[in-house]
């Protein structure tokens, strides 16, 4: 399980978040919404270690994160996946992208040794590669040039990044709010994929419609902190926070 | 000869009033004072690039405005400095290096330096912050991050490379100082490099010579622009 709790972050003596609490099981899929601009990605650059809160605790699998030394927090990493709104593919082919996860878990003298192999000749491509791309349709696209992918298709390769070294936990950040309706429902369908690989997935988005279709459980950001946690079935149908209400309906507006 | 005489160049090219291995001689202390200076610069500025490019530090600022203030060192200054510093007086006196090859490597070294590092930095420092990220967030250690940003610049550092190449190779004031465009008794250059020789030409009225060697030149530089560009070019897909 990965989890806050009780985590306030302030940034320049400005609070951003106060007081969350949250968690994710494997193989569930927890979606975040809120207005743009509340605080989603820090929530989760906090859950990927990337940030540390100003107070409160993360733990990944009951380890707290933050309590650990910089090596032994890398091993936690290591074990979440996490897609950003931006696509950021490196200037290299589509394998050699959806590969880094995976050639940044070796030891070096694999790396050299294969780095070596590959000024010699292509080294193929790794099985979990192929089938990462497979999961959001870009198995035929190994070779190409990441620079010549369409946002969507560079986006899906992104989600195939994450995917390919087998995380435990997934964060997406926004991952569909620059796409057109047919990659939004490839990288839909790669999420409940990657559920069903018992991967927990954390999901940022303001599309309520998307959290309803894909999560299992729903996280209301409004102002600094969740004003309801609950299942996804219920949470549309009869919040039970006024305010997560009128979010919902439309009526609080940022 | 008169500068009429260019119009019959390509005739002309077939009875240089050269020397037996002259040019060649020339060409050959050019490329080897250029290449020289310009790997130990490479060598020195790509690192000093990576660590100001990827830490912060009191006074990184100030280091910046040197390094940028180097670009625009004017070429004769520096002979001068490092003609000071070679010279039998000179801290570096006993070593002799005066009027020697050795000598013009030292001060193109200081020419090259600049831009190299000022180009490098600016190619490391220009790679979207994004990139960085999604190294990080793949499980990139800051050393894995370092490379990949290190990778993503690498048309920006080749650039800066080739730049310290061209001023190097297209440099007169400095060499000319430190050097002292010596050939041996046989006419074969000691310290005369394609720019001096031009420059001495040139003032003899030997103009159609002094075109041959702007030729051969000019020719150097494209063909290294070229190499780097069309080794940049085959990489691209195989990275």
């Amino acid at each position: 399980m990965i989890r806050l709790s009780n985590v306030s972050h302030a940034y320049g003596g400005e609070p951003i978040v106060d007081d969350l609490t949250l968690s994710a099981d494997p193989g569930e899929v927890v979606a975040i919404i809120g207005p743009s601009g509340v605080g989603k990605t820090t929530v989760l650059r906090i859950l990927a270690l990337f940030t540390q809160p100003s107070s409160g605790r993360v733990e990944l699998d009951g380890q707290p994160a933050w309590a650990a030394d910089e090596a032994e927090r890398l091993a936690l990493r290591r074990h979440v996946g996490m897609v950003f709104q931006e696509a950021s593919l490196f200037d290299a082919s589509v394998a050699r992208n959806v590969e880094y996860g995976l050639r940044v878990r070796q030891p070096w003298s694999d790396r050299l040794r294969e780095g070596l192999w590959s000024i010699a000749g292509s080294n193929g491509t790794p099985g979990a590669v192929r089938e990462a791309l497979d999961v959001v349709g870009m198995g035929d696209k190994v070779d190409q040039s990441a620079r010549s992918l369409s946002g969507g298709e560079a986006q899906r390769v992104s989600f195939a990044r994450a995917l390919a070294y087998d995380p435990s936990y997934l964060l997406l950040d926004e991952p569909t709010s620059d796409l057109d309706p047919r990659n939004t429902g490839v990288i839909e369908e790669a999420i409940r994929e990657a559920r069903d690989r018992d991967i927990g997935v954390v999901v940022a988005t303001h599309d309520m419609h998307q959290a309803e279709r894909i999560a299992d459980r729903v996280a209301v950001l409004l102002g600094d902190g969740f004003t309801e946690v609950g299942p996804a079935e219920t949470m549309f149908e009869s919040p039970t926070d006024d305010r997560t209400r009128k979010f919902i309906s439309g009526e609080l507006v940022y | 000869m008169s500068l009429d005489a260019t119009v019959h160049l390509l005739p002309a090219l077939v009875d240089l009033p050269f020397r037996e291995g002259y040019v060649r001689s020339i060409v050959y202390v050019s490329l080897y004072v250029s290449g020289i200076a310009v790997l130990l610069s490479t060598l020195f500025s790509i690192p000093v690039a990576i660590v100001m490019g990827f830490t912060d530090f009191p006074g990184k600022q100030v280091v910046k405005a040197i390094i940028n203030t180097g670009m625009g060192f004017p070429s004769v200054v520096v002979g001068l400095l490092v003609l000071f510093i070679v010279s039998n007086q000179g801290p570096l006196g006993p070593l002799e290096l005066i009027f020697t090859k050795e000598a013009m490597i030292i001060s193109q070294f200081v020419l090259a330096t600049p831009p190299i590092t000022a180009i490098s930095l600016a190619a490391i420092t220009g790679v979207s912050d994004n990139v960085r990220e999604a190294a990080r967030a793949l499980g990139g250690t800051r050393l894995d991050t370092a490379l990949v940003v290190i990778k993503e610049a690498r048309y920006g550092i080749a650039t800066a490379i080739l730049a310290g190449f061209g001023r190097a190779i297209s440099e007169v004031g400095s060499v000319l100082i430190v050097g002292g465009n010596i050939t041996s008794a046989g006419g074969v250059s000691k310290t005369r490099t394609l720019t001096t020789a031009i420059q001495l030409e040139a003032r003899q009225g030997q103009y159609d010579t002094a075109m041959v060697l702007g030729g051969v030149l000019l020719t150097l530089v494209l063909t290294v622009n070229a190499i780097v560009v069309r080794f940049g070019d085959a990489g691209s897909m195989n990275r």
